[in-house]
């Protein structure tokens, strides 16, 4: 009897030990970033790392709100979180709090690393020379397109709004349909709507920020609210556009009630799904330029962050660093249409079998521009999205809306 | 009883005794409070990337100087002029249809209680769809009388006329219930000898019920203000503020400026300065209270 006592104390002693060995990681996903994809490529990881055990926590469906959530819990220090996934427009303002773990020396050669992935996250991951994140998966706007009115009007993909929205305008006229909208974007107080503004200041060869300074260029802002503006007022685009978020802009399209779209790669694989109206009609291009300017595109994507305050941030940077590698961002492309990180994943046959228009997205995600990086990226944020959907709602004139944000900017952006 | 309370052990005793409400009090209200005091007095920016330093009053100053700040406050004082006398009136006559000799009383107190019971996102949710140009009821009620959809939150007066009504339909069941219980105080015999005088149903309310139930108006009217001065929940999940900055409140600017952009020093100062109105608010109510009893 006291043998088996002893036997049995001697084997929750070595039971302790093995739960003691074991390594919780508590991962940030948003909902919107496909938690039941990176499950599968965490599953796969706990098998190879039987001492690895990670929970996916969740929450915020915005992009805004995520932030709202991941600055709530980063300033109260909390050692909850060990590695959580980033806007692209984040990592700045995290190293500016020294809420991340510097990956430079865990990494090798953190120069030549990045050089493997695509150009814009070497810039938004390096900050000041500190690499603060790991690319998880590539994003880009786009112009979503009905293939079926195009083809029945007998109208070519635009290159220009102009052209956009005469197209918009013939194809209404065509289907007798007031319902119809000709180009769904986002013009609601929201992130999107940062995109919305720099698309045709961007497409005049204007940058906003240079160096961490305001390059502001007020015509190029004028005439891009001129853009947005003139097709709501044409009613080329909705005449509610002001109230429009990128999930109105995704559902709106996808239930067949738009010509174009300019949203984000994800809206592909939803409108391929079976409960789409347009499924098989959708055809994807560049977005259009400015008459006389170049084609751009507003760049997303996701980042891998461990926590400062993470107790486990040996472990923590080891998941990462799979979670950046070139298998999980093929996986995350062939099962969940995210755009790969690797520019070599874009000729990639499996990929390209999943989602064949991506063979043609390399030269758009490679050139598309970056929303300034700066740790005061929020408040940046703010200034260009009241003032588009002020512009957009009517509510304030072009002329003083861009004076105002240059007001503003100027603030910020000493 | 007076000379006893002179007595030093019964003082000594009621130390002991109310020691730990005032640790409680401490502890909940004064150190938050004296916290956030200290925070206003200095320049802690988290994306500065340079530790807190003390910079005195030179954040209320920034306050004085600060469009958003006077915009925000204007939104959140016209919300107050709106929606509290509003709460008010509408309040009033659910507290008096709540009132009536119902044979069955439960499923009226149990429809008021439903607005109150309602998480205020939830409602600016749901407000949010309501006035929605393309799917709302409200455009599709209005269908009949308007010649084309309108589209409430592209006009900066029609979002905040929106908001308001929100605001008015979620907080009247409030005011309701603390008139409601301030009604039943009211002895029936006193409207009995109202009606021997000859005062007519009209009389009755304006010289009987309402200034009995003024301590209850009052007391309505404090709670209502409070929160109108905070007004968050629905115009962030309602109109996000919009259009540009037309129904953006103080509650609004100050969470965006320690939560979004992490400026904790100028969101204390911004938070010092709305508890201050708080409370200058709260005290002419008070006072008026006393005198009026």
């Amino acid at each position: 009897m006291i043998r088996r006592l002893g036997l049995a104390a001697l084997a929750s002693l070595v039971f302790a030990q093995v739960a003691s060995a074991q390594t919780n990681l508590n991962v940030f996903v948003s909902p919107q970033q496909q938690p039941q994809l990176m499950r599968k490529a965490f599953d796969a990881y706990e098998a190879a790392h039987p001492g690895v055990k990670i929970t996916i926590q969740s929450g915020g469906t915005t992009s805004e709100l995520q932030a709202a959530y991941l600055n709530t819990v980063m300033s109260a220090k909390d050692s909850n979180l060990d590695i959580f996934l980033l806007d692209i427009v984040r990592p700045a303002q995290f190293a500016a709090a020294n809420w991340t773990v510097p990956l430079n020396d865990q990494v090798g050669d953190a120069a030549a690393l990045m050089k493997t992935y695509l150009p814009a996250y070497a810039d938004a991951d390096q900050v000041d020379g500190k690499l603060v994140a790991l690319p998880a998966f590539a994003d880009a706007m786009f112009l979503y397109y009905r293939k079926d009115l195009l083809e029945k009007y007998n109208v070519a993909v635009p290159k220009t709004w102009a052209e956009a929205a005469a197209a918009a305008k013939k194809i209404q006229e065509g289907e007798h349909n007031p319902d119809l909208q000709g180009v769904n974007f986002q013009g609601a107080p929201i992130e999107g709507t940062v995109c919305t503004f720099l698309l045709p200041y961007w497409s005049q060869g204007k940058n906003l920020v240079k160096d961490g300074a305001l390059t502001w260029d007020k015509p190029a802002a004028l005439k891009s609210f001129a853009v947005w503006k003139g097709m709501v007022d044409s009613g080329a685009a909705p005449r509610n556009s002001a109230e429009i978020i990128t999930e109105q802009t995704r559902k709106d399209f996808q239930a067949g009630k738009s010509v174009f779209a300019v949203l984000w790669s994800y809206g592909w694989a939803q409108f391929q799904g079976p409960d789409s109206a347009v499924k098989d009609k959708v055809g994807v291009a560049v977005l259009p330029s400015v008459d006389g300017g170049q084609p751009v595109s507003c760049i997303g994507g996701w980042q891998w962050g461990v926590s400062a305050y993470s107790t486990h941030k040996k472990e923590s940077i080891d998941l990462i660093r799979y979670m950046s590698s070139m298998d999980v961002s093929r996986q995350l492309a062939v099962e969940g249409s995210l755009m790969p990180v690797f520019p070599s994943l874009y000729q990639d046959p499996a990929v390209l079998k999943a989602t064949p228009w991506f063979a043609n997205a390399l030269p758009v995600v490679t050139a598309a521009k970056s929303r300034p990086v700066t740790a005061r990226y929020n408040e940046v944020s703010d200034i260009i999205r009241t003032s588009t959907n002020a512009v957009l709602a009517g509510s304030v004139g072009a002329e003083e809306a861009a004076s105002q944000m240059e007001a503003r900017l100027r603030r910020v952006l000493r | 009883m007076a000379r006893s309370w002179r007595d030093p052990s019964e003082q000594a005793l009621a130390r002991v005794l109310l020691a730990p409400a005032f640790a409680l009090l401490a502890l909940i209200v004064v150190y938050p409070v004296g916290r956030l005091l200290l925070t206003s007095l200095y320049d802690d920016s988290l994306t500065s990337g340079h530790a807190a330093r003390f910079v005195g009053l030179e954040n209320f100053q920034l306050v004085w100087e600060d469009p958003s700040f006077w915009s925000a406050l204007i939104n959140t004082l016209l919300i107050v002029l709106f929606t509290v006398p509003g709460a008010m009136v509408a309040g009033m006559l659910l507290a008096l249809v709540a009132n009536m000799p119902f044979r069955r009383k439960w499923p009226v107190r149990l429809a008021l209680l439903i607005p109150w019971a309602l998480p205020l996102a939830f409602v600016g949710l749901i407000a949010g769809w309501f006035f929605q140009s393309d799917y709302g009821i409200v455009n599709d009620v209005l269908r009949p009388f308007v010649s084309q959809k309108i589209i409430w939150f592209n006009s900066p007066t029609l979002s905040f006329a929106a908001m308001c009504m929100a605001i008015v339909w979620k907080t009247s069941s409030f005011v309701a219930m603390i008139l409601l219980a301030g009604l039943q105080t009211i002895p029936a015999d006193v409207y009995e000898a109202a009606r021997v005088d000859g005062a007519s149903k009209w009389q009755q309310f304006w010289q009987v019920t309402l200034p009995l139930l003024r301590p209850s108006i009052v007391v309505a009217a404090i709670f209502r203000t409070i929160t109108a001065l905070q007004t968050f929940d629905i115009p962030a999940t309602m109109t996000r503020g919009g259009p540009g900055d037309a129904t953006s409140t103080l509650a609004m600017y100050i969470h965006q400026t320690t939560v979004d952009f992490l400026d904790i020093g100028y969101g204390s100062a911004l938070a010092v300065v709305m508890f201050a109105i708080s409370m200058v608010v709260s005290t002419i109510y008070l006072r008026n209270l006393r005198t009026g009893n």
